[in-house]
């Protein structure tokens, strides 16, 4: 069965991922179902449009890469629904979840451990072709040597290994690669973080180039709220596990409502000196608490430096809209 | 590596193959492994990127603070015992009695790399060396060491040089800038007057690569082409000239001096980004 192989744009209304109170708790030892929990995804509901680029943030071990591990479905939720181009991924099993993969595709952080180094850099871009039987040889070949030069590759290097690239080429080939099968949605978890700074502004780069020509969506992870700001549309925080806040890109850098977007914003130093001598940093208190067993009430009250009791200890507030597309899960909203 | 130099600390088989380095009007190339001794860990201390990996993970956080100090002579016994509870007081770690007794696994990474500094502060060193001290961190962590860096510099006049490839965290604790290309400074000079006016082209396209936070519009980054070079095999002329933009025909041949390009300013360059006009400057983006 031969399918077309010319990438074709996404021609969708509403939203092409759906999430809806997805829950990802792992299981820590104990045994026999004892053992506690550690609830990295616990609760969380938001929308990507199609062609729009949603950044995610939140500091490490917030959730956020398990977040986009659970929509690629490589992993599944322990309760929720996910829904891809208007179909259910949660309840989909092998062949099925199998076809859908060919329009959403994941881009990793390290472009050292993701590419297979016994295999030439054809033969990895080319296997999720051959996975699907998509063409023949000669049909794939031509789609390899399109998309690395796509990619800012050199289509004359397919025989080359992994390990004759640099750390920015690799991570090419690693696009090339999630690009090949003409996906609408790619997931990037930390796409630039393991590279160089003079590398970086290159993938960033051709990741708005691409998006451009092939309309793609992406879901952007990243740690790095520079950067976030810089690709996104629009952002969404995480802290804890839950989402606390989602607005346009713009939004949420000029009138941010939660006190946690608020802190990590006035952490970030200014590349302006003159702009960097006037930032006020607001410093949190303590670490961040345990996933395991996070605080009762909003989360972010052991930390948060305008909490109020007894309300913000023991009522969960909900995610809720506070202005025109802006939404955020706080007692106090814009109060800090 | 210059970092390295200036502790004598290059390892096996590099060497200082030339030159000064002088701490206090002393010749650190040339001193004896006794002054060494002292001048390492004493006169200058240093702090690097990973916590975990520069802590002993079997001994106690409290206990390897002490070791500094009882390595050198400054303080005896009694007193470097003593001191073990004020310096992680000063590095603000909270209940110091009892986080003394940790060990570092015990430690979140923010705090392990308070544990170092306190460390390095052991023998009230007029130089600290920190090197991406803040790179493996989380931002909201970063903000709290770079403000107790801030405030050690200007409460005990601790001398601090910040290596970093992160030039926001730079303008945040800096009041002057060396830039290096390989293993040459491309660009000094007053941190702001740097970063406002910055002459070499390195330090031009370095500053518009990374997205700020602050960007009003949407600006498409500058991307340097290229990778860095091999420091085995450097370019001819000016070793940032197969990467650069405004290069000119004398680039390829004769490598720039490093010279004065306005007051405390210092580039080693050809062209000058002053003398690129705003237009082509646009082009390049």
């Amino acid at each position: 069965m031969k399918q077309q192989l010319e990438i074709v744009p996404s021609e969708r209304v509403g939203p092409l991922v759906s999430v809806t109170d997805v829950y990802k708790y792992f299981p820590t030892g104990g045994g026999f179902g004892r053992g506690a929990a550690v609830k990295a995804v616990d609760g969380v509901t938001f929308d990507i449009a199609a062609g729009e680029t949603l950044g995610l943030v939140g500091e490490s071990g917030c959730g956020k890469s398990t977040l986009g591990r659970v929509i690629m479905q490589l992993q599944p939720a322990t309760k929720g629904s996910v829904k891809f181009e208007g179909r259910e991924l949660t309840k989909m099993r092998g062949n099925e979840l199998r076809q859908v993969r060919q329009r959403m595709q994941i881009i990793f952080q390290d472009p050292y451990a993701s590419l297979n180094p016994r295999m030439t850099v054809g033969d990895i871009v080319a296997e999720p072709l051959k996975n699907f039987g998509l063409g023949n040889k000669r049909e794939r070949e031509k789609r390899v040597q399109e998309v690395m030069k796509v990619c800012g590759l050199n289509p004359n290097f397919t025989n080359r290994y992994p390990h004759e690239f640099s750390g920015g080429q690799r991570q090419r080939i690693g696009i090339a690669r999630a690009l090949v099968l003409t996906p609408s949605l790619i997931v990037a978890d930390e796409p630039i973080s393991a590279l160089d700074v003079s590398i970086q502004a290159q993938i960033v780069n051709l990741l708005e180039d691409l998006q451009n020509e092939f309309k793609l969506t992406y879901l952007f992870i990243a740690h790095d709220l520079s950067v976030v700001r810089h690709v996104s549309d629009r952002v969404a925080v995480m802290y804890l596990g839950k989402i606390v806040e989602v607005a346009s890109s713009r939004e949420v850098y000029d009138n941010p409502l939660h006190p946690y977007t608020k802190v990590l914003l006035s952490s970030i130093p200014y590349t302006d000196p003159e702009l960097e001598a006037h930032r006020k940093p607001i410093l949190l208190k303590g670490e961040i608490p345990s996933p395991i067993n996070p605080p009762k009430g909003c989360r972010f009250h052991t930390r948060c430096p305008i909490a109020q009791f007894p309300i913000c200890g023991e009522v969960e507030p909900p995610l809720e809209k506070k202005a025109d597309g802006h939404v955020a899960a706080c007692h106090f909203p814009g109060k800090l | 590596m210059t970092a390295l130099s200036i502790l004598n600390l290059v390892p096996e088989p590099g060497r200082i193959s030339g030159g000064q380095i002088l701490f206090k009007n002393r010749d650190v190339v040339s001193m004896t492994s006794s002054e060494l001794h002292e001048y390492r860990g004493g006169d200058v201390a240093m702090i690097f990127q990973d916590p975990m990996t520069s802590l002993n993970p079997v001994l106690r956080v409290g206990f390897q603070i002490e070791e500094a100090m009882r390595a050198h002579s400054r303080f005896d016994k009694r007193q470097a015992k003593a001191r073990v509870i004020p310096l992680l007081e000063r590095v603000r770690i909270p209940s110091p009695k009892q986080r003394a007794r940790d060990f570092p696994f015990q430690f979140s990474g923010g705090m392990r790399q308070r544990a170092m500094i306190a460390m390095g502060l052991a023998n009230e060193p007029s130089l600290l060396i920190a090197d991406e001290p803040t790179t493996a961190l989380d931002v909201t962590v970063q903000a709290q060491i770079l403000e107790l860096l801030k405030e050690l510099n200007r409460e005990l006049g601790t001398a601090i040089i910040l290596i970093s490839h992160n030039v926001a965290v730079i303008s945040s604790l800096c009041t002057r800038v060396m830039v290096m290309y390989a293993g040459r400074i491309v660009e000094s000079g007053p941190t702001r007057q740097v970063f406002e006016h910055p002459e070499h082209p390195y330090t031009w396209s370095l500053l518009r690569s990374v997205p700020r936070v602050d960007e009003r519009r949407h600006e498409r980054l500058i991307s340097i082409q290229g990778m860095p070079p091999d420091l085995s095999r450097l370019p001819t002329g000016c070793t940032f000239h197969p990467r650069c933009q405004f290069k000119v025909e004398r680039c390829l041949r004769e490598e720039p001096p490093l010279e004065e390009v306005a007051a405390d300013q210092e580039a080693r360059c050809w062209v000058l980004m002053r003398n690129v006009s705003k237009e082509s400057q646009a082009a390049r983006t």
